[in-house]
């Protein structure tokens, strides 16, 4: 087990630093500067920027400088917002988009699970239909779609919650965000719940287990859901590296201060620095999370083992 | 079976809800449009723009950190929150000398920092020479290049001195040969005639340069007797791009040759503090637009100990010192920054709010929704989407349609077949139907000149290009593009040789469309449209890489004179991206320029425009109107043609029977004026 750890992070290394690489090639492919506005700068100007911002040295010097500010994991000053180091908007934007994803899975859970094996005990029933044709909404309607919806609603109808904006946690701020962002993964839990419930609930050792006399409750909760939830535990990893790392559409409907929405500021207005510090962080999220649902696989599932 | 019917009560409840929403916006029409209840207290909360890049005034060089520096810098002069002309602020009054080179201000001596500092005439030099310093690359620093030596200090450029005689050479004695040379943007000024004056001469322009009266005249200093001096040549410092100024003006290498290099210092710049509380600003040529530019950010004050302390931190809330009516409490970036009343602003006493907040919205529904919420109380310009307002937003009592100091046009590439034809240039100019856009696009107004009509007080309005279809097949067929028997014959003109392309964007793409059928109905001639990203279009046009024409150009006036939109051609590089310059208007608009009476400036400025427009570089087709929301209570606040607010006049009326009931009354004696022309 520890060595497979090992071995896996040893790995995770290179493919970021590879990822770096190719987002800094790409940056560099495409059009415009971060300097860049509507207005065009006289020369002399534009030619004072790039010596300040050392744009006038080979690609090379600025590869290699880049690279050894990453090894040393100081991504550098942001190029748009100068006073501010990429570390420093990473920490303040972190726990915002951290918050709104992790509140989102933990709804989308207990909602999907619940649902998911409702509908499982119950195959065929009512129940089963109307809370999967419920799932598949879920999962069909965008959340551009779905946010602006719960606002009308809401905010702009009802003027119950406020239709935006951060104001820390809790606030009454986060519902409609987290429920925006939970609908389609609440979804897919269900889902999957479902079909993972109903493959185990048939399988030889649930039948073993009612057979000794266990009330339904228990042959439920200690059993089937152990191995019915592993289809569930594998789309956690990336479901949650990607709510994390900041929903772009959900922090821009609801202007929300967090990694999504600076991300699709970076990558606009060209602030290298920015932008290979998120792609950056966001590929080790996804690395890491990936590597902890191995794990998790571990001691969920007794086929298993490292 | 319970969970159903709890399922199904919840989905009719959404539905209800959504119906009941669709009622609402429908029966509020014509009134106000969402919530209506005023803060407690004197607390503005505005949506500014995006999250400004810097709070420092010289760096931040768009429209939402303007917002902002506005509350947070004082300068020698304010925008007047109607018109946006220059009024008096740490400046009491001003005074101009006969050619408009010269400026002296005279400073009031209760101006304080917000650390209780006071504001002298030195803090204003040392805020203009920081905005041109080389390293400090700010983007704004073009704003000033009229000051005399300015450009050359900000490009790092050096004078020339013979090292026998200690001489400075003189600009005049470089000004390359008049038989053909081409005017090239590398080389140095070539304003001055070849001929160097008579001593004679220079004695008679430099008194009327100096011409100032009575108590006006500020001292004269050694200082100023440099500045006045005649020009003093500069070449770049930098070895290669020397060598390029010199193959663009031969005669410069020899001159150089055995001289030495004196770098420009900021020293040299045409900023002086003539005393404590007068400064002297001169420039390089007759600059009657600069008094317009006085209030910009660009030229606010700057506590100097606190910039040189922290260096780029210093507009950190902890380290933070401004000169405005307000002062930084915080600041969390993306999403709020908090301004309070600053005790030692000069006029504190008129200062009506004690705070305002700034919310860095990007999102234009997610903006109008907080303002329908209630939760904030102004908006910045242009924050309406289009289908909110033709659902009836634009019939709302709080909201903001006034004409702006904006032009939007095409540009076209006059470099190449068929555009390089003015004949062609001038049949698609006419061939479209502006009155029809305008009203399909809602928020704007319809242009047929390139300035944008009847903003600019007292400048004559011009004839511009009005929709005839004949004429322009007239002038196609004068072209060529006709059949045998002389008609006009739309399958000759190569329609594959143009297309519009324009960077993505909603609204740019309706105009283009619009545009496109335009001319497909009224000339028969189908283009293609193209959209490719800002960039990307910036980098096309900035080659004259594209195909006949770019659309989707907008220009806002930095100041308030046609200058601004005319000073646009006279180089072929910048924003002009037509590929057209023309020596002749350049030297009208420089004899303009040197005209002292404003109304007969205005008078020789249309000429040019006219002289422009006749060539057809640019199809110019609208003239935006702000478009913004403004809750009733809030007062002092007007959409001034650049939606910049001057803060200290904006307060919250809590009495409702003061509220606004439609636009603020915007008339001035002026304003009055130019509406009776529209």
């Amino acid at each position: 087990m520890f060595r497979f750890i090992v071995r896996r992070l040893i790995v995770t290394v290179p493919m970021v630093l590879i990822v770096i690489t190719l987002t800094w090639g790409l940056i560099r492919l495409a059009p415009g500067n971060f300097y860049s506005t509507d207005k065009k700068l006289p020369p002399a100007i534009e030619k004072n920027i790039r010596t300040k911002y050392g744009l006038d040295q080979p690609w090379y010097v600025q590869y290699g400088r880049m690279m050894s500010n990453i090894v040393r994991l100081d991504f550098g000053n942001s190029l748009k917002y100068e006073n501010e180091t990429v570390n420093d908007i990473l920490k303040r934007t972190l726990p915002v988009s951290a918050t709104l994803g992790i509140l989102a899975y933990l709804l989308a859970l207990v909602v999907g699970v619940f649902f998911g094996t409702l509908a499982a005990l119950k195959p065929n029933s009512k129940l089963d239909y109307i809370s999967m044709a419920l799932a598949m909404l879920g999962i069909s309607v965008p959340n551009f779609v779905l946010g602006p919806i719960l606002v009308l609603v809401f905010s702009l109808s009802l003027y119950w919650l406020p239709p935006a904006r951060w104001d820390g946690f809790p606030s009454w701020n986060l519902v409609l965000p987290v429920l925006t962002l939970s609908a389609i993964y609440m979804a897919y839990i269900a889902r999957l719940t479902r079909a993972g419930m109903l493959e185990v609930l048939r399988s030889d050792y649930i039948r073993t287990a009612r057979a000794k006399g266990l009330s339904e409750r228990q042959v439920i909760v200690r059993h089937a859901l152990r191995g019915g939830l592993l289809p569930v535990v594998s789309f956690t990893g990336p479901a949650l590296a990607i709510l994390i790392s900041g929903t772009v559409v959900v922090e821009r409907i609801f202007a929300m201060p967090g990694l999504g929405n600076y991300f699709i500021n970076a990558n606009l207005n060209r602030d290298e620095p920015l932008i290979i510090g998120i792609v950056a962080f966001v590929s080790i999220a996804v690395l890491i999370f990936n590597l902890l649902v191995d794990v998790a696989y571990g001691f969920i599932d007794p086929r298993i083992r490292y | 079976m319970k969970k159903i019917k709890i399922a199904r009560s919840v989905g009719l409840v959404i539905v209800a809800a959504l119906v009941a929403a669709s009622c609402t916006t429908h029966a509020s029409k014509s009134e106000f449009f969402g919530k209506i209840s005023p803060p407690e207290g004197q607390v503005l909360r505005y949506v500014t723009g995006s999250e400004p890049e810097s709070l420092d005034p010289q760096m931040s060089s768009g429209q939402p950190e303007a917002r902002i520096d506005m509350a947070l810098y004082d300068g020698l002069a304010e925008y007047q929150p109607k018109t946006m002309e220059p009024i008096p602020s740490i400046a009491e009054r001003w005074v101009t000398n006969e050619d408009a080179s010269e400026f002296v201000f005279f400073l009031r001596h209760d101006a304080k920092f917000s650390n209780g500092d006071p504001i002298t005439a030195n803090d204003f030099v040392y805020t203009i020479r920081r905005g041109f310093r080389p390293e400090l690359a700010s983007r704004l620093a073009y704003l000033g290049y009229d000051i005399k030596y300015a450009e050359a200090f900000n490009s790092l450029d050096s004078f020339v001195r013979d090292p026998q005689t200690g001489r400075f050479l003189l600009a005049s004695e470089a000004a390359p040969p008049s038989d053909g040379a081409k005017g090239d943007s590398a080389a140095p000024s070539n304003a001055q005639p070849a001929a160097p004056p008579t001593a004679a001469e220079q004695e008679a322009q430099l008194q009327k340069r100096l011409a100032m009266k009575g108590e006006d005249a500020a001292r004269d200093t050694d200082f100023h007797k440099f500045i006045h001096s005649p020009e003093r040549l500069v070449v770049p410092s930098d070895e290669k791009e020397r060598q390029k100024a010199f193959k663009a003006n031969p005669k410069l290498e020899a001159l150089v040759a055995g001289k030495e290099l004196v770098p420009v210092r900021a020293e040299d710049i045409g900023v002086e503090a003539v005393d404590d509380y007068t400064l002297r600003i001169t420039m390089r040529q007759p600059a009657p637009y600069f008094l317009g530019l006085v209030p910009h950010q660009f030229f606010r004050a700057i506590p100097q100990k606190v910039v040189e302390k922290y260096g780029v931190n210093w507009t950190k809330p902890e380290n933070f010192v401004g000169s405005g009516a307000f002062k930084l409490q915080e600041h969390k970036p993306y999403n709020d920054l908090t301004v309070v009343r600053n005790p030692y602003f000069w006029d504190a006493a008129n200062v009506h709010l004690d705070k305002i907040i700034f919310y860095p919205l990007e999102d234009n529904t997610t903006i109008m929704n907080l303002y329908k919420a209630g939760d904030v109380d102004a908006t910045f310009n242009h924050t309406v989407p289009a289908s909110w307002l033709k659902s009836g937003v634009r019939y709302m009592k709080d909201y903001m349609d006034a004409p702006e100091n904006g032009s939007a046009y095409w540009q076209i590439n006059t470099t190449k077949p068929p555009m390089n034809d003015v004949r062609v240039r001038k049949a698609l100019n006419m061939a479209i139907d502006r009155d029809a856009l305008a009203d399909y696009r809602v928020v704007s107004k319809p242009n047929n000149t390139f300035v944008p009509k009847g903003i600019l007080h007292g400048y004559p309005l011009l004839q511009g290009f009005n929709l005839d279809v004949e004429g322009a097949k007239r002038l196609l067929v004068e072209a060529g593009y006709k059949d045998a028997a002389g008609n006009y014959d739309p399958k000759k003109f190569p329609a594959d040789q143009v297309e519009v392309t324009y960077n993505t964007n909603d609204s740019n793409r309706q105009i283009a469309e619009f545009v496109q059928s335009q001319w497909k109905q009224n000339l028969g001639i189908t283009i293609s449209l193209r959209n490719v990203e800002w960039k990307t279009f910036q980098d096309l046009r900035s080659k004259l890489q594209y195909k006949g024409i770019a659309g989707g150009a907008g220009w806002t006036g930095d100041y308030m004179d046609p200058f601004t939109y005319l000073g646009l051609f006279t180089t072929n590089g910048g924003d002009n991206g037509t590929g057209w310059t023309d020596k002749k208007y350049n030297a009208m608009l420089d004899e303009a320029n040197h005209e002292p009476d404003q109304a007969k400036r205005y008078e020789m400025l249309a000429k040019c425009e006219t002289y422009m427009l006749d060539a057809a570089p640019v199809i110019p087709l609208l003239k935006p109107a702000t478009s913004w929301m403004k809750k009733p209570y809030v007062k002092g606040m007007y959409p001034n043609p650049g939606t910049l607010h001057a803060w200290k006049y904006v307060y919250i009326e809590h009495d409702s029977a003061k509220w606004d009931q439609g636009m603020p009354d915007m008339t001035t004696d002026q304003l009055a004026e130019l509406s009776a022309k529209e």
